[in-house]
């Protein structure tokens, strides 16, 4: 079954056209990336589903029902949820707090349901020792892992990942793709942004590439990764 | 947050009662003072809900306050209600006006919303004086004001703002653990993130803006019959919004008993500068608060806590 339908969608912001026309499909379940160079359009097309943006054209299906023009938090309460690239807290709230404010108005939970939901996501995501820190005191990699854990909170089944693992080491970013793992088995479907592509290439099951806000290939990963237009987009004419 | 909510609840209910019980051991002037002391607590309060929790700082409060004057007084002329009917009344009247009001002007981001609700406030202070030149209804006597029926006694003016108080200082307690107030936390540290993350951010603004607004107003009411004139100049006056805030500030926002020991700080001192300095106590009063400010930026409420959130935080 289609999980989310993006269609034709177009955004301009005055005179830039951040994104031309992107149409892609997801399956439930699935783990889609999304990657492609700086200004790609990544975000915009992250923001246009979660509902940060409307689009200019075209529109967002999600579980057959057009979401465009709602607002976040709609959106949010509908069943999509969105890191961001910038991982964002409540920063004088505890990390436990973070978290459940996102169970308590995600999916209406009663503040038990929430106390706990939050105690298990903390859990899940490897945060349990820090549940009563303010938020502001975690560090980078930290503040990745609250972000998601709050977005598994919110009871979403569709999570949207902006550079979830930008600024992880290595071993990081292994034990991130391997915690993305059990968040599918969770019954939830992933869209990934990554400019990772080792990431990207042990996670997804699919990807779409952007170039200039344009949908230029899609297909499994290493059959993309091998795509002319792929490699050219990357790295210039030259290597194409 | 509040993990000694026992001790605070015990120490608040016995000093509760204490208040309770207060006029009846003490002179008229004292009780007097408490009144006094009560309407700003209950006051900077209501501006502390949604200035300290839900972080919109609101610069035009004192239109509630207005309205509540006007329409209690209307009501209590008019129709001849009693007067804490005529209240009630009056806070539903401003409920409805901060909820046509407060759905476009929440909307305004940070200063945005200070400069749109202080300008809204100025309106509504020139349309209240020339309320009865423009509209065949006349409300508030223009620059001459209103006057109201001579209440009797002094006791029952002190008890309605000890209640006033008690249900703001209440609701502030309500807010630290309930989902309302998470909700509230939340728009309020990160608006932005809050919405991302299911919350309708101008539906909790405005339900806590309408809310606050029924204080304000029941307090401006029980204010003017306790005064028994009322005119638009003083009950519209940026004055006493920014009394609200100094006192707020003064105790620490963002904390349930802040706007109480700011309100009683301040207007005790002033009451016992202004007999002894007469010509130069607000000279004084600006300088202390200029000092607390500068070496307690917390509040009042911030020294005090300073001590257990010291041990607090060397407990691992």
């Amino acid at each position: 079954m289609r999980l989310l339908e993006v269609r034709r969608v177009t955004k301009r912001f005055g005179s830039l056209l951040a994104l031309n026309g992107v149409d892609f499909t997801l399956a439930e379940h699935e783990i889609l990336g999304i990657i492609g160079p700086n200004g790609a359009g990544k975000s915009t097309l992250f923001n246009v589903i979660a509902g940060l943006d409307a689009p200019s054209e075209g529109e967002v299906v999600y579980r057959g029902r057009s979401i465009s023009g709602l607002g976040p938090d709609a959106v949010c309460r509908l069943g999509i949820a969105k890191t961001f690239q910038i991982p964002q807290l409540f920063p004088r709230m505890t990390v436990a707090e973070n978290v459940l404010v996102a169970a308590l108005y995600g999916h209406g939970a009663t503040l038990t349901d929430a106390r706990r939901q939050a105690r298990e996501w903390l859990a899940f995501v490897g945060l349990r020792d820090k549940e009563r820190a303010a938020a502001e005191t975690l560090s980078v990699a930290e503040r990745r892992r609250a972000d998601l854990a709050r977005v598994l909170a919110t009871g979403a089944p569709l999570i949207l990942l902006d550079e979830n693992m930008a600024g992880l080491n290595q071993t990081e970013v292994e034990a991130a793709v391997a915690l993305l793992h059990q968040v599918r088995e969770r019954g939830r479907t992933l869209v990934v942004t990554e400019h990772i592509m080792r990431a990207i290439l042990g996670l997804a099951d699919r990807v779409v590439v952007l170039n200039y806000g344009e949908k230029i290939a899609e297909g499994r990963p290493a059959d993309v990764m091998q795509d002319a237009t792929v490699v050219k987009a990357y790295l210039g004419e030259a290597h194409g | 947050m509040l993990r000694a909510l026992p001790l605070t609840e015990t120490l608040s209910l016995t000093a509760l009662a204490v208040l309770l019980l207060l006029p009846l051991g003490i002179g008229a002037y004292p009780v007097r003072l408490a009144t006094v002391i009560f309407m700003w607590a209950a006051l900077a309060g209501a501006w502390n809900l949604l200035a300290g929790y839900a972080g919109s700082v609101d610069l035009g409060p004192v239109v509630h306050y207005g309205v509540g004057s006007f329409a209690t007084a209307a009501f209590m002329l008019k129709l001849g209600l009693p007067f804490v009917v005529s209240a009630v009344l009056a806070g539903v009247v401003a409920m409805g006006i901060a909820y046509a009001v407060g759905t476009p002007t929440l909307r305004l981001r940070g200063a945005y919303f200070a400069i749109g609700t202080l300008a809204l406030a100025e309106s509504a202070k020139q349309l209240a004086l020339a309320w009865d030149r423009l509209i065949p209804f006349p409300l508030t006597g223009g620059s001459a004001g209103v006057s109201l029926p001579l209440a009797s006694g002094y006791v029952g003016f002190y008890y309605v703002m000890l209640v006033l108080m008690t249900a703001v200082t209440g609701a502030a307690l309500w807010l630290q653990r309930s989902k309302f107030g998470y909700g509230l936390r939340a728009v309020g540290e990160n608006d932005r993130l809050a919405e991302a993350s299911g919350i309708n951010i101008h539906r909790l603004r405005r339900r806590l803006y309408v809310g606050s607004a029924f204080v304000i107003a029941v307090t401006g009411g029980t204010a003017g019959y306790w005064l028994s004139y009322i005119n638009a100049m003083e009950s519209f006056s940026a004055a006493v919004t920014f009394q609200m805030v100094v006192m707020t500030l003064l105790g620490g926002l963002g904390t349930p008993f802040g706007p109480v020991l700011g309100a009683a700080f301040l207007t005790l001192i002033s009451e016992y500068l202004g007999t002894r300095l007469v010509y130069y106590y607000l000279i004084v009063i600006g300088g202390i608060i200029v000092a607390i400010s500068l070496f307690a930026p917390s509040g009042l409420s911030g020294l005090l806590q300073l001590g257990r959130r010291r041990r607090l935080e060397a407990t691992p």
